[in-house]
């Protein structure tokens, strides 16, 4: 039975390779919750003491309340400037269309480390680095790219009949981006938001480097991390992965049943 | 009447995108290349072009500071971090294609990647109390009656470890969706005429994913230049490697402004960082593109 042999080891390293990408997030919650102060063996019993501590101490809440605040605002903008720009690019021709496409997928082949440098530069030209602000500005450019790129997807699904039929019926362009592009468009946008609002979450080096005293969650937490091993990070890694965990079903209800149907006939 | 390409709407919606990317990222990166020239005097940035910085640099570039050395640290790191990294995810890849049912597949593919939406930092955390002198694995050996210990944590193997967790579950939907593209029907005939399956493998599903290879291998090389947390949390800043206890490039452009915040050397240095990795990806697309032809051939 040979081929059994070769489907038995691709389940063999599968089961693996599950191990090897889970074990942190395993260790991350087991640990949350019990009252080892060096995450280690022997376990010394369950507890809640490092979640109360964490909101107790309130610096990784506080944190965690700057990223609430700038990520969904640089999510919702990168997404709305994604949208427009993405209609544009589906339905217009233009010179110089190659070179703005390009342009805009810079952002993700740079790393962000140096983008970083060079925010910090201009951003305290005009005194505004160290600022929450900054990291907002900063983060909608970063993170416009993967929502263009999810919204184009859809729209590219979309029929071109379909707004030429409420053009022809009287509608004005605006009031078929509205009516008819936009609904059609709105699960793309959604995980397009969801996406953005992800990457903006976890993004650590430029805000590391924009960001003054009103830290985001990952500066914080790598503040806290490079002074000693504390619980508490396994209570708010576990509170994060949650959350994430919200999101990443949301993503699956929402987006995928249509972003992999095929284009509507 | 409305014709279909010509509107004020183009103008109107391309507007935010162009202007948000001048001036949010063109403007920046611009002002990066030219800081890099400015001069300290009396502890402020003076602007104006002098090649104060880049002398500084590469006149102790393999001794004193030691960029030279680290950034050779950062190629080697890098380059290997990116062949393991690759090679697992393209293990994992051919195993969620072949080994798991279709209509299973979906399901294996997005279980693969949920480590990805857990946040960066706190995963390298885990991977420090998991690796650490007394962590999770340490303690378990200990547990077994082991005086072995395993011995990664503040060593590149560490900081290779971070990366490769990182980079798996991306580089898996890229391999995956370029297994995937392989014609089924090819294989099938491979097999009808006399094929092994090691034979289908190395003949026919390995040429053919080469370019889904050479693009996870490069998107791997870039992003593992371009860390620092993995080498300051899980290499311990300095983390031995056979090259030496030496920072990785990212590493020391991170260090290098937070104890001295001259912003025209650290200017300098990530200029340089992004004429290597330009160097760096025009090798990759050169390659891929190689490989792509040899495939259409």
């Amino acid at each position: 039975m040979k081929r059994n042999a070769w489907i038995g080891l691709g389940r063999l390293w599968l089961g693996l390779a599950y191990a090897f990408m889970f074990l942190p997030l395993v260790v991350l919650i087991l640990f949350s919750l019990q009252a080892n102060r060096f995450p280690g063996f022997p376990l010394q019993g369950w507890t809640l003491q490092w979640y109360a501590r964490l909101f107790d101490d309130g610096t990784l809440i506080a944190a965690l309340g700057h990223t609430m605040i700038v990520s969904p605002a640089a999510a919702s903008v990168a997404t709305i400037i994604a949208f427009l720009a993405g209609y544009a690019l589906n339905r217009f021709t233009f010179p110089g269309k190659t070179a703005l496409l390009g342009l805009v997928t810079l952002p993700i082949i740079i790393p962000p480390l140096i983008l970083g440098v060079g925010f910090l530069g201009l951003l305290a030209r005009i005194h505004l680095s160290g600022t929450l602000l900054a990291v907002f500005l900063t983060h909608v450019v970063l993170i416009t790219a993967p929502a263009l790129a999810i919204i184009q997807l859809r729209l590219s699904q979309m029929p071109k009949a379909l707004e030429e039929a409420a053009w022809d019926l009287g509608a004005s362009e605006w009031q078929a981006v509205r009516r008819v592009v936009l609904p059609f468009a709105l699960p793309g946008i959604l995980g397009a938001w969801l996406l953005a609002f992800t990457f903006s979450f976890d993004e650590f080096i430029i805000a590391w480097f924009v960001s003054g005293f009103d830290q985001t969650l990952p500066v914080a937490i790598y503040s806290v991390l490079v002074a000693a091993i504390d619980p508490s990070l396994n209570a708010i890694g576990t509170i994060v992965f949650a959350m994430s965990c919200a999101v990443l079903i949301a993503l699956e209800v929402l987006l995928i049943p249509y972003l992999i149907r095929k284009p509507d006939a | 009447m409305k014709t279909p390409n010509d509107s004020p709407i183009k103008l109107l919606f391309l507007a935010p995108l162009v202007i948000w990317i001048g001036v949010m990222f063109l403007a920046p990166l611009l002002f990066l290349l030219w800081v890099g020239f400015w001069h300290i005097e009396a502890y402020r940035a003076v602007p104006g072009f002098s090649l104060t910085n880049y002398a500084e640099i590469f006149s102790s570039f393999f001794t004193g500071s030691r960029y030279g050395w680290a950034l050779l640290q950062s190629l080697w790191v890098a380059g290997t971090t990116a062949i393991l990294a690759t090679a697992f995810a393209y293990a994992t890849a051919l195993a969620l294609a072949f080994a798991v049912p279709p209509r299973l597949q979906r399901a294996a593919l997005l279980f693969a990647i949920v480590p990805f939406w857990s946040s960066y930092v706190l995963r390298l955390y885990a991977w420090q109390t998991i690796l650490s002198g007394n962590g999770v694995i340490n303690s378990l050996l200990k547990q077994a009656g082991l005086s072995w210990k395993f011995e990664v944590i503040y060593t590149q193997i560490a900081t290779r470890i971070g990366l490769v967790h990182y980079l798996a579950p991306i580089l898996i939907v890229i391999l995956y969706v370029s297994v995937l593209s392989i014609d089924r029907v090819l294989i099938e005939a491979a097999r009808e005429l006399g094929c092994t399956r090691w034979q289908v493998f190395t003949r026919l599903i390995f040429p053919l994913s080469r370019f889904g290879l050479l693009t996870a291998g490069s998107f791997a090389v870039i992003v593992s230049l371009g860390d620092a947390l993995s080498g300051n949390l899980l290499g311990g800043g300095a983390g031995q490697s056979i090259l030496g206890k030496l920072p990785t490039y990212a590493s020391m452009i991170m260090s290098d402004y937070s104890s001295a915040t001259n912003l025209p050397r650290t200017s300098a240095l990530a200029t340089i960082l992004i004429v290597v990795m330009v160097a760096a990806l025009v090798a990759g697309v050169a390659l891929a593109t190689a490989a792509r032809r040899k495939v259409s051939q």
